[in-house]
């Protein structure tokens, strides 16, 4: 197929699209990262939950939309917290390499999918649109409203968690438990406190990220693991533990993605292999990724 | 002409034996106990993403199997059985799908439906020539039921079979020209993908896009679509389509103005595409098999009644699915010889035939697949064409695979 | 040595004893991915957590299904030819990205897995989509005419030859390993994993050493997948994926990162432990993945940890 079918307006507005709900998903993912050091494999998992509330709430019950986000956070929070204070904390107190938290995260990983398959089957879940009708901007830019209006509120929650994290009191603690955790410890943080604290948030984050997508594209219960993958690679591409890095990162995959899967059509199977092989090169040139510290 | 006169034999000396037992139980009126077990198997993926087809595989089994149980067992040749299903979760991996067949050889068991995709069914072939068990994949490679492979029976149409059907029936009916196909980056739906396009290029269709693909973890199909959204191709035919995807990029795909026909050859689910497309999926065409209440039988009626019951909620895509134990246990019926003789079992394969008791109609069960691969080893089932209408099926045509 | 007796005489006849042919292939494949988890410890050993053997082991797989089915090598030599093409392979790729550390490394050998699905799925010498199928059994081992192993295909009992292979493979690479790792080059190995720049400074040329680590777990990856394949007489894209570069992670987690055995026994706990579940229906992922984190909170440092196996402390 030749270029001049593809308008790239139409791509570049899918790639922010995809950037924003992606960046949302990103970031929880990145907070426990930057506080605790935890890869969290379960941040898939996580997400599906906060959808599946949502899905009752909203879908089931026939509650406002509004309603049902705000059960996906609220939910997701305790959740987190708990998984948190009894399971992480005493395992990192105990282990001798830190690493051995990516097993705990895997195990719950698996616990969360064999809950989730029990409670909520094995079907594809959707919702009713929460808008009809799309927006056509002369067959060039073509969005449903729906979308836009997810897209509003991904973005607004971004904004909304960036303004916490820099002005209040508990986002101030939790930067300086990032920088330096033992420092800030000195400094007087209650470290246990606001690792709980930065867990739940992660985990809200999560679970607001699935409600509100799942207006868009719906939930299943195996889609878990997949999601966290592609949240690490965001994640990655940013720069790990850093937020604004995590908000690029899920923009730059969303529009390698939009912009890839058009420009490349022609070859089709290997869309997705020339991602991720540039995705490998990238990080070998520049391990820490966009604007991460070469920690790690 | 030995293996008739026996089963005749054998089903009169059975009956005499029941009226027997009618007769010395007479005094005692729950006799629930003493039926024999016949255990079938199920080696299939019923977690993770893909989870759908087997776990709607494994409860049509156990539904089918309660009915039976129910109603006292299965006869076969003299003694009657209650049917017990062991199922083993692959996690869509070969290699547990060989430690799964290993499973069942090792319960003794003969008869195993699934696994549900290509590679399990390839790599669980080595074991099951090994251990004479006769497996029922839901996969399509050829090379799985041509010789010298011969334990291996095609579950369900291949969309080798249907696909031709379905495209010839959209370019006779509703003027189809051109055609673009869209397949997941997977094993199973590229393959079908591949012999899709043969298919339609051999009915003199104009393929106008055929290496648009998706990874299986994609949540926004729309940056998938456009390419093919652009091209306006009068059909656009999802290949091996995941019941969890086929709403999203119909969705997508009508939402960014596409307007021609969509078409898979996979069983869907009335429920999962209301919910994820709503009025959107009004008119996509998929496969199924005794699915809508125009030609289900009063049995099929129960049937779903007992797996509603049994798991909350009913699966379209086990009305394709609820043949295959039908299948397994018809044939032993037919032979009771069979049922710890694999070789028996194939050499009724051949002649068998019994009434379709979930269809409308005349339709009968019996073994085909002489024309895709040589020998029988396909269930023979009904290739119904459905059309979603508002959250339902109906029935476009009807057809049958040789 | 009692452990020797165990493998190859003990549990044969454990299992004649009580009927369970179906434990061959379940402790084959035990054998086969402790190898491969093996290699993966041997990366932590150096301070890397190694997501990506699934990689390996999907192209060691199909370097011997191409060589056998288009080849006509014989399968034997395919086993340490595989080794060796992912050694190499990993030698280039681990080049540029053993430079990374901690989550960046483990991210990138997560890619890595998915790479070489996508690889093969569209390599036309792994023939794409359909997977390569109806591989031969392997054939005879001869050497100057002498039979050293018969041809599996006149073999009565083929699940018990696979066996004895896998197992023998097993014992092979793990004596390999508790030589290295009480060798010159483990205790670099360690140093490497306590202190980078320290070992640096001492004069250890720890880029070598790094991927001289890397090959050779690689190298583990490669031959455990050969042999898969040959038991599944057919290799798909999908035969290695992302969920086995993990479980060989976990594995080695279970086991314990600091004991060489760690793996063998994180293998025979995860793999056999998800097997006994088996009768547990569809509670079986809830009971397991249940298991798995109380392990975690009992036991965080892995099963070796506990100090029932002394004889191995002693040793070091």
């Amino acid at each position: 197929m030749s270029s001049e079918n593809i308008v790239m307006e139409q791509v570049l507005v899918n790639g922010l699209y995809l950037g924003m709900q992606y960046a949302l998903i990103a970031l929880g993912l990145t907070l426990i990262f930057a506080l605790m050091n935890v890869l969290n494999f379960a941040h898939g998992q996580l997400y599906v939950v906060g959808g599946f509330i949502t899905y009752i709430i909203y879908g089931k019950l026939g509650l406002p939309f509004f309603v049902a986000i705000v059960a996906s956070g609220v939910t997701l929070g305790l959740v987190g917290a708990v998984i948190e204070k009894f399971l992480f904390r005493p395992v990192i107190r105990k282990s001798v390499r830190e690493e051995s938290t990516m097993l705990l995260a895997a195990a719950i990983a698996f616990f969360l999918d064999a809950i989730i398959l029990l409670l909520f089957g094995e079907k594809q879940r959707g919702v009713p649109k929460i808008l009809d009708g799309v927006m056509n901007l002369d067959f060039v830019v073509i969005m449903p409203y729906d979308r836009i209006l997810i897209a509003a509120l991904a973005g607004s929650a971004v904004v909304t968690f960036i303004l916490f994290m820099q002005y209040s009191k508990p986002g101030r603690a939790m930067r300086a438990l990032a920088q330096d955790r033992i420092a800030a410890q000195l400094m007087g943080v209650n470290v246990d406190r606001y690792s709980m604290i930065g867990f739940a948030l992660g985990a809200m984050l999560a679970g607001v990220a699935g409600g509100l997508l799942v207006s868009i594209v719906g939930v299943n219960s195996g889609i878990g693991g997949p999601v966290s993958i592609k949240a690490f690679m965001m994640v990655m591409i940013g720069g790990a533990g850093v937020i604004s890095g995590a908000i690029a990162g899920g923009f730059i995959l969303g529009m390698l993605e939009s912009i890839g899967l058009t420009v490349l059509v022609a070859y089709g199977d290997l869309t997705y292999l020339v991602i991720f092989v540039s995705l490998m090169i990238f990080l070998s040139i520049r391990p820490q990724g966009l604007m991460g510290k070469p920690w790690g | 002409m030995f293996v008739n006169s026996f089963s005749k034999y054998a089903g009169l000396k059975a009956s005499l034996m029941t009226a027997a037992l009618a007769l010395t139980s007479v005094h005692s009126p729950i006799t629930l106990a003493a039926n024999e077990v016949l255990k079938i198997g199920f080696v299939g993926v019923t977690s993770g993403p893909a989870a759908s087809w087997g776990i709607s595989n494994q409860r049509s089994m156990e539904a089918g199997a309660a009915i039976i149980n129910d109603n006292g067992g299965v006869k076969i040749g003299s003694v009657t059985y209650d049917l017990e299903i062991v199922s083993f979760d692959d996690q869509k991996d070969p290699k547990r799908a060989i430690a799964g067949m290993e499973k069942m050889a090792q319960e003794n068991i003969h008869y195993v439906v699934g696994p549900n995709v290509d590679d399990g069914a390839a790599a669980v072939r080595p074991v099951a020539e090994q251990n004479d068990i006769i497996y029922f994949p839901y996969a399509f490679p050829k090379s799985l039921y041509q010789k010298p492979a011969s334990n291996a029976v095609l579950g369900m149409v291949a969309n080798y079979q249907s696909g031709p059907a379905i495209y010839k029936f959209l370019k006779d009916n509703n003027g189809v020209n051109t055609v673009a196909f869209i397949a997941a980056n997977e094993s199973d739906p590229l393959t079908q993908r591949e012999s899709g396009v043969a298919a339609a290029e051999a009915l003199g269709l104009k393929v106008v896009s055929k290496t648009v693909t998706y990874q299986v973890d994609t949540t926004d199909f729309s940056p998938v679509i456009i390419p093919i959204v652009k091209l306006q191709p009068d059909l656009l035919v999802l290949s091996g389509v995941a019941p969890a995807n086929a709403p999203q990029i119909i969705r997508s795909a009508r939402e960014l103005g596409f307007k021609g026909l969509i078409s898979t050859e996979t069983g869907q689910d009335a429920q999962v595409l209301q919910e994820g497309a709503g009025s959107l999926a009004n008119g996509f065409i998929s496969v199924g098999g005794a699915s809508t209440p125009t030609i289900r039988t009063k049995n099929m009626e129960a049937f779903i009644a007992r797996y509603t019951e049994m798991f909350g909620e009913y699966n379209d895509e086990s009305n394709t699915k609820v043949y295959a134990l039908e299948y397994i246990v018809e044939t032993l019926k037919a032979n009771p010889a069979a049922i710890n003789n694999v070789d028996e079992f194939k050499k009724t394969m051949d002649t068998f035939s019994a009434p379709n008791q979930y269809l409308k109609g005349d339709q009968v069960l019996r073994y085909v697949g002489m024309s895709s691969f040589g020998q029988r080893r396909q269930l023979s089932i009904p290739l119904v064409v459905n059309v979603y209408n508002e959250g339902k099926f109906e029935t476009l045509f009807i057809a049958e695979v040789d | 040595m009692i452990f020797f007796i165990g493998v190859f005489v003990l549990v044969p006849w454990l299992i004649e004893m009580s009927g369970r042919w179906d434990y061959y292939y379940t402790l084959t494949s035990v054998a086969l991915l402790s190898i491969a988890s093996a290699g993966v410890w041997l990366t932590f050993y150096i301070g890397r957590i190694n997501i990506g053997q699934g990689a390996y082991a999907l192209a060691g797989g199909y370097l011997s299904a191409v060589l056998v089915t288009q080849y006509e090598v014989s399968f034997w030599l395919t086993i340490p030819l595989a080794g060796l093409f992912c050694a190499v392979l990993s030698m280039l790729i681990g080049l540029p990205i053993l430079r990374l550390k901690g989550v960046y490394f483990a991210m990138i050998t997560l890619v890595l897995t998915e790479v070489a699905k996508l690889t093969a799925l569209a390599l036309p010498i792994t023939n794409g989509a359909k997977g390569i199928v109806s591989i031969p059994l392997p054939g005879e081992l001869s050497v100057f005419g002498m039979t050293i192993i018969p041809d599996f295909s006149t073999l009565e009992n083929v699940k018990l030859a696979f066996y004895y292979l896998a197992v023998t493979l097993m014992v092979i690479c793990f004596a390999g390993m508790y030589r290295l790792v009480n060798s010159r080059m483990g205790h670099l190995c360690r140093s490497l994993q306590q202190n980078e720049e320290l070992a640096s400074s001492i004069g250890v040329n720890i880029t070598t050493l790094r991927i001289t680590a890397y090959a050779i777990s690689s190298f583990l990856g490669g031959v455990g997948g050969s042999i898969f394949v040959a038991i599944s007489q057919s290799i798909y894209p999908t035969s290695f994926q992302v969920a086995d570069s993990i479980n060989f992670m976990l594995n080695v987690f279970v086991g314990g990162l600091g004991y060489v055995f760690g793996p063998m026994l994180g293998t025979v706990v995860i793999y056999f432990g998800w097997d006994l579940l088996f009768q547990t229906g569809k509670f079986q992922l809830l009971i397991y993945s249940s298991i798995l984190i109380l392990l975690m909170l009992t036991v965080p440092n892995g099963l070796l940890s506990l100090r029932l196996f002394k004889w191995n402390k002693e040793k070091k």
